[in-house]
């Protein structure tokens, strides 16, 4: 039996128990399968291809399957899909059984066990839900109590006899719940277990990187230390070598030059010698001559020294090798290196606030790093001679929310990275800037109609920011869910908005720079209701008063005799007028001004580079109603170039409409309490006028904004 | 009373009409013109009376006046009567321009022979307008009532004398007293109206009795314009839109 023979064999087996089959957890691919126990795997795979072919009969032949003496009732096996990939040694083992006709041998037991727990990678419990237990097949009668003691079922009558006869029973029902829960439990455990072990097994396949890399990274280390060691050394020999190889030449140049005087020497000697046995062969009178000279030479020739001693010895002093330097560099094999220079990320847009930045950076290197130091201060652009302030702060990460900062404001940014051996070179500048502060509206200077708003804002900022962006939000309350329109990109302090008509909207601002967006700006609310206009104060006549309100005109009584006021491109001087700052939109305007009975008054509309210095009316830059009370009675005059038609009215307004409509080319007035149409000018306005009003006595006049234009209007 | 159709033509997308029919205030065949704009062939329109002066038919004005476009404009049914019963056979009627055929006055004639037929009055404020609003996509609600010379005029009293039938009113003639809802009147003078210059028209008087009596006018004197049909023609408009203000409110 194949079995038997691997159990002889013993290769892969020697230390899985004799009881058990290895339980072949897969920790890969079933291709990629460790080659634990290489026998096995080839094994496997066959038994798992015979699996699927005999799936069919291993099904009845597990019905079939005895389990009695085991005491476990023996469980069904579930149809399985056909496509699904058998790994399982559950199925492993029913081939083997297969193969052998299954009889019951001392490794029976265990097969039981596997194919009881018809266990498949992976799978999860619902699997093993439906038990299905087969019918005993014994010819006696079918057992239906379950002796305790024994752990064996019996049949009642059985129970009474011998073997069972003090023993507990308990009906076979409750004792097959009872094992149920038990195998179920004990599998549960099992399951969990597995998923375990998959964890593990999972983890150790990372740790396996790891101490690849980690060896890597080490190997790296040590190969680039012990070069540099190498190179030392091999420095220092060449040194050495050199600084002997000089000594040498010395040596030899020294003992050459005496070499070289030696023979000078000798020469000397020999032509000294030469010259006496010359003498002696002389006559006595000549050798007498040449003697005493000759004697004195010699003398003092040999009064010389002649230096016998050596110029150079001819050993080499004792080298001494130092290596110290190389003792340092291996001692340095376990440090690590100072890190290098991070490198620090531009300004992510829209990252920062009014007051604070984000700053980012990256090691772009393996180098271990304990901590950062980021240093900053602002940027100046006048190369000014005092200190800028500088801040450090230590952070662990590789990104800081720096606070407290100025708004709109440049600030430069550099990161040096640390570990415990120093710290790394500093990364390059980087220029972040924080967002401006919030522009604030000018709400005393909203000009609106029906159409569009013209809003203008302070910047809210010392230094000139990008651009600004105004937020619109139609609603009655900006709670109240309502779409926020946005207008970008706006380059001055005012903007001309289209709206529609008839509705309040909220409206925020907020200036924008390369930092960021800053927060929104106070709320101003607008209402397309009518238009809004305010007096021009700049216009305004000097006997002419302006309420705290801005509404309401007054010419005071007294009479203040000034010189001729100074003819002026902006300022009434003659006419006591104002003029009011109307929205620039070519669409049609309505507004009210209230007025005594017996005021003189003129109102109406004028450009805004109507001469000052002549009446309303007087010229072809202004049209206007011009109301007298002269010998108690009222004249009206409708005055453009100094002309009106003549016009009679029989009840004196009190309000009068007025009615600007560039479209249609009219200037229109109205009785507003009786809804009365007094007057129509056709004026061809080809540019933006402005209301004016002018007090030709003492009183007062009130302006009323936002009207939206009554019905009796609309007709003309 | 059944209406004869006398003439139809098609004027700015509407409709002028002249119709015929027997009168039993004035005990003839009398002839009116209406103007159906386009607005009346799907809904009531309010209506809108034009009195002529002196001489005239029901011709004058819907030749002359060209009052048709504002008519189409605001949507107002616009008629026009006859100035007087015609054709009644009584002595004197034709002696003066004047008196007689073509100067009703729009009273009710008080004396023989007049006062049997000479009921303009009458006929203009009540039997008219239950014609018209019988046979016609009038709102019997919203009626106006205006005029030039003698039916300017007319239109006056027939307004003033009827408080809150007409809702505009709109005349050029005189006016003593009047103790009735709001009105309001616009009157357009041309300047060399030689009935001004004659004395015959008297404006101030007027315009001083309304700011007595503190009844809103506006009163235009316009220059260079006469009393004819020309003048008539160039300040319809205003007129209609006048009416139209109160009639389409």
């Amino acid at each position: 039996m194949e079995e038997e023979a691997e159990e002889e064999s013993g290769l892969g087996r020697s230390a899985a128990p004799k009881d058990f089959h290895f339980y072949h957890m897969d920790l890969y691919d079933s291709e990629d399968r460790l080659q634990l126990f290489p026998g096995d795997s080839s094994r496997i795979r066959r038994e798992v291809t015979q699996a699927e072919d005999d799936r069919e009969l291993g099904d009845e032949f597990v019905d079939e399957h005895r389990l009695g003496t085991l005491g476990y009732p023996s469980y069904g096996m579930r149809r399985r899909d056909p496509g699904r990939e058998p790994r399982d040694w559950g199925e492993a083992a029913e081939a083997e059984d297969l193969g052998y006709g299954g009889g019951q041998g001392p490794l029976d037991q265990c097969q039981d066990l596997r194919e009881a727990y018809r266990y498949t990678h992976g799978r999860a419990s619902e699997e093993y839900e439906c038990y299905v237990i087969p019918e005993e097949e014994d010819e006696e009668e079918p057992a239906d109590v379950f002796c305790i003691t024994c752990k064996t079922p019996v049949r009642t009558v059985e129970k009474d006899f011998d073997t069972h006869k003090e023993h507990e029973v308990t009906p076979i029902s409750k004792a097959l719940e009872h094992a149920k829960d038990e195998i179920h439990k004990n599998m549960c455990k099992l399951e969990q277990q597995i998923i375990e072990m998959e964890n593990f097994a999972s983890h150790l396949e990372e740790v396996f990187i790891t101490v690849e890399e980690n060896f890597g990274r080490q190997e790296q280390n040590f190969e680039c230390h012990y070069n540099g060691i190498l190179e030392t050394l091999a420095q220092k020999y060449e040194e050495k070598i050199q600084a002997l190889g000089e000594k040498k030449r010395e040596k030899l140049e020294a003992l050459y030059g005496q070499l070289v005087s030696c023979g000078e020497n000798l020469d000397a000697c020999r032509e000294l010698m030469e010259t006496v046995e010359e003498m002696c062969h002389e006559e006595k009178v000549e050798f007498l001559k040449d003697a005493v000279a000759m004697t004195d030479r010699l003398g003092k020739f040999l009064k010389t020294k002649t230096d016998v001693e050596l110029s150079a010895q001819p050993e080499f002093e004792d080298q001494t090798l130092d290596f110290s330097d190389v003792e340092q560099l291996m001692d340095a094999i376990n440090t690590i290196p100072a890190p290098s220079a991070p490198v620090i990320n531009p300004q992510a847009p829209d990252s920062a606030t009014g007051s604070s930045v984000r700053v980012c950076w990256s090691l772009y290197s393996d180098d271990t790093v304990e901590s950062y130091q980021l240093s900053y201060r602002p940027v100046q652009d006048s190369s000014s001679g005092k200190d800028r302030a500088e801040f450090t702060m230590t952070v662990k990460e590789t990104y800081c929310s720096v606070i407290n900062l100025e708004p709109n404001t440049q600030y430069e940014f550099w990161v040096v990275a640390q570990n415990r051996t120093g710290p790394s070179p500093s990364s390059e500048h980087a220029v972040y800037m924080t967002a401006p502060s919030p522009p604030s509206i000018k709400t005393e200077a909203i000009r609106s109609c029906e159409e569009a708003v013209l809003i203008c804002w302070e910047s809210g900022n010392l230094n000139p920011v990008d651009s600004y962006t105004v937020e619109l939000i139609q609603a009655e309350t900006p709670e109240a869910s309502g779409v926020t329109e946005s207008v970008i990109g706006i380059p001055t302090c005012e903007s001309l908005i289209q709206l529609q008509p008839r509705h309040s909207y909220t409206i925020y601002v907020r200036a924008l720079n390369m930092g960021g967006t800053s927060a929104r700006s106070e709320p101003a609310t607008v209402h397309t209701t009518g238009s809004y206009f305010q007096l021009n104060k700049d216009t305004c006549h000097p006997w002419l008063t302006i309420s705290e309100d801005g509404f309401t005109v007054v010419r005071s009584e007294k009479k203040s005799f000034r010189k001729e006021l100074p003819p002026s491109k902006t300022q009434f001087t003659r006419c006591v007028a104002v003029m009011g700052n109307l929205i620039p939109v070519r669409g049609r305007h309505y507004w009210e001004v209230e007025v005594a009975e017996h005021l003189d008054y003129t109102v109406g509309v004028a450009c805004e580079d109507v001469p000052k210095q002549e009446d309303l009316g007087a010229n072809s830059l202004s049209w206007c109603m011009r109301h007298t009370f002269v010998s108690k009675r009222h004249r009206y005059e409708f005055l453009h170039n100094k002309t009106t038609p003549d016009i009679r009215i029989t009840v004196a307004p009190r309000k009068i409409g007025v009615l600007l409509d560039y479209e249609n080319a009219k200037l229109s007035f109205f009785n507003v309490d009786i809804a009365q149409h007094l007057y129509t000018f056709s004026c061809q306005l080809h540019q933006f006028v402005h209301p004016c009003f002018s007090l030709e006595k003492s009183g007062c006049l009130k302006i009323c904004n936002g009207i939206s234009m009554p019905k009796h209007v609309t007709f003309f | 009373m059944a209406l004869k159709q006398i003439s139809s033509n098609r004027c700015f997308g509407g409709l002028q009409k002249v119709f015929e029919h027997s009168s039993v205030e004035l005990k003839c065949k009398m002839k009116f013109a209406v103007y159906l704009p386009p607005q009346a062939e799907s809904g009531k329109c309010p209506a809108l009376y034009w009195l002529s002066g002196l001489t005239c038919t029901e011709q004058n004005f819907i030749s002359k006046s060209g009052y048709q476009q504002a008519a189409s404009e605001h949507g107002l049914v616009v008629i026009a009567p006859d100035t007087s019963p015609r054709g009644c056979n009584i002595k004197g009627e034709d002696d003066s321009w004047d008196f007689g055929t073509g100067a009703g006055f729009y009273v009710n004639a008080t004396e023989d022979p007049w006062k049997a037929n000479y009921r303009m009055y009458s006929y203009v404020t009540e039997e008219l307008p239950q014609l018209i609003n019988a046979n016609f996509p009038v709102d019997p609600q919203r009626m106006s009532i205006f005029g030039h010379s003698m039916g300017g005029h007319g239109a006056l009293i027939c307004a003033l004398k009827n408080p809150g039938k007409y809702r505009a009113y709109d005349a050029t003639c005189l006016v003593k007293a009047y103790s009735g809802s709001q009105i309001d009147i616009l009157i357009d003078q041309g300047k060399d109206d030689e009935f001004l210059s004659n004395g015959q028209l008297l404006p101030d008087n007027f315009i001083a009795a309304c700011t007595e009596k503190k009844i809103p006018v506006v009163f235009r004197l316009q220059e260079g314009y006469d009393h004819s049909y020309y003048f008539i023609a160039t300040f319809i408009a205003d007129h209609i839109r006048h009416h139209a203000k109160y009639l389409n409110a």
